[in-house]
């Protein structure tokens, strides 16, 4: 494996970004030392290149990444992995809002606790939040999976459409189009066997307490017949 | 967009908040180019009754003396220094002394009527530093950098709602309760409902600002016997719009985040410091951000020593 750093000090976004992008085509693992929370790192990344972000991130880590696999060993701010289409990005710490917004595909993990709408307006893939996670997660929720191991506060899967929202601690209120489902043996095995990759060891009984949030009516805004048109 | 920050040292003791209200306001440079402010609490030193006031004078033949006039005929001018500023403008700071705080309001409004003169402010417990430009430009030209105190608030700001000029920048203060002082970032959409009860109780508004509302509100509230995590709370409940804001008292500071949630805030402590502003990367000017907490939409945080 060819690895290279980077040292992030005293450059701008433009400048770090414009170096990953160029290193990244030769390397297999870049390491970016002293982030410094700076913001839109390794953003439009489109090549399958593991990236250490050696630090804290701010906001929009990740944005618009197709394929890369980004490692934050600290926090990250608003909107990580925004609008991914395939990929990773793992953060150790906390995150702020909107973590995984917009997402197409691939995986979002963030270990701690996080910000308000978290996957908002997200089409598909997965995000795990290993705290809690805040006000309107889910909003306009469109598809995918969103797995909160902590508490999930008000208003979640505000006016979801499609998706699910799997949560193991408690759910403070529901949001409009929302409801609450217990799980079935598909979603246990699903989650039995994704969290563990991502190092989540859980009881296996601790399985049987999660909850699905899930889509009241798939036409929320257009009347009550069931139709994927439109 | 607007970067706001806050910083208090637990121990009580003076530390060089300056210095590191610059570093945080720094951090957050790239959230507002327009202009940038402090309130440095607990290291002015002065006695009962005295105050500082700073007022913007522009450079014109005879200006300085007529408002050295205007504020001798009412007090002495203990101590005086002038603080060169840009666009022909110099800051004119000077000590006085009053019988009680209620004569600081009606001065301020009597040195207002000379053309080309505004007091930026009046403050007993609290260095306010506030002006046009970026914040190294604005911590040289004042040498935030050598600034004591126990606390501080500060402000980067990207103007949305008035003009850019040194009184417009934030903080700003409210003269209903002394040395109560704001910086905020976003709107308050029911700004006329917030200010008129204010207003119908007498409150004097200077600007039609929505951050000048909050400070008066909070203010307010405060005057009424509220505590400030009371007053933080119930503003939540009754300003409307995305704001985040952060507000400084003589005794501490304290954040509160719109029910929406739609403007940024997050919180550092640790047993001797404890930090609040917009992004993470104004956080680890000062202390290593481990842990750190998202404000959620609708809280309110706050810390008094």
């Amino acid at each position: 494996m060819r690895e290279i750093e980077i040292d992030a000090n005293s450059m701008v976004p433009r400048d770090l970004n414009r170096a990953v992008k160029q290193a990244a085509k030769e390397y297999d693992r870049i390491i970016i030392k002293n982030p410094n929370a700076m913001h839109y790192m390794v953003a439009g990344l489109t090549d399958n290149t593991e990236i250490v972000i050696d630090g804290s991130a701010g906001y929009f880590a990740g944005t618009m990444i197709d394929g890369a696999k980004i490692h934050i060993t600290g926090n990250a701010g608003w909107f990580p992995a925004d609008n991914m289409t395939d990929g990773e990005v793992i953060i150790d710490g906390a995150a702020g809002d909107g973590v995984g917004q917009g997402i197409y595909g691939g995986t979002v993990v963030v270990r701690r606790n996080v910000g308000s709408r978290t996957g908002e307006i997200m089409k598909n893939g997965t995000i795990i939040i290993g705290g809690n996670s805040g006000f309107m997660s889910g909003l306009f929720m469109m598809g995918g999976r969103i797995i909160i191991l902590g508490d999930i506060s008000d208003d979640a899967g505000e006016s979801i459409i499609r998706g699910t929202i799997y949560v193991l601690g408690n759910i403070k209120s529901l949001g409009k189009n929302a409801k609450i489902e217990e799980i079935d043996e598909d979603d246990k095995r699903e989650l039995q066997e994704l969290l563990p990759s991502y190092g989540f060891e859980l009881d296996n009984e601790k399985y049987n307490n999660f909850k699905k949030i899930v889509p009241r009516s798939k036409r929320p805004f257009y009347g009550s017949k069931e139709s994927e048109e439109g | 967009m607007c970067g706001i920050a806050g910083v208090v040292f637990k121990d009580r003791k003076l530390h060089p908040v300056g210095d590191i209200m610059t570093r945080m306001l720094d951090a957050l440079q790239h959230r507002g180019p327009d202009s940038a402010g402090f309130s440095i609490y607990g290291g002015l030193g002065l006695a009962e009754h005295e105050y500082l006031l700073n007022i913007e004078v522009k450079e014109r033949s005879g200006l300085l003396e007529q408002v050295k006039e205007a504020v001798n005929s009412v007090t002495p001018i203990k101590k005086e220094e002038i603080i060169p500023s840009v666009e022909n403008y110099n800051i004119y700071r000077c000590k006085i002394a009053l019988n009680s705080f209620d004569e600081l309001k009606p001065l301020i409004m009597d040195i207002d009527k000379i053309e080309d003169v505004i007091v930026l402010n009046g403050s007993h417990s609290f260095e306010m530093i506030k002006d046009v430009g970026s914040v190294k430009e604005i911590a040289d030209r004042y040498d935030t950098y050598s600034k004591m105190g126990t606390h501080a608030i500060g402000h980067t700001r990207f103007s949305t709602e008035s003009i850019v000029d040194r009184y417009h920048a934030h903080p700003f203060q409210s003269y209903i309760t002394p040395d109560i002082t704001v910086v905020h970032n976003g709107q308050i959409t029911n700004y006329w409902k917030i200010r008129d009860p204010l207003e119908r109780k007498g409150h004097i508004f200077e600007t039609n600002n929505d951050t000048e509302c909050i400070v008066h509100y909070i203010a307010d509230k405060l005057h009424e016997g509220y505590k400030l995590e009371e007053a933080l709370e119930q503003s939540v409940k009754d300003m409307d719009g995305p704001y985040s804001y952060i507000v400084g008292t003589p005794n501490g500071v304290g954040i509160a985040k719109d029910q929406l949630g739609l403007r940024p805030g997050v919180l550092a402590e640790n047993d001797e410091v404890f930090a609040i502003a917009s992004e993470e990367v104004s956080l680890r000017a000062v202390m290593d951000t481990h842990d750190i907490d998202q404000i959620s939409p609708g809280e309110t945080r706050a810390y008094t020593i």
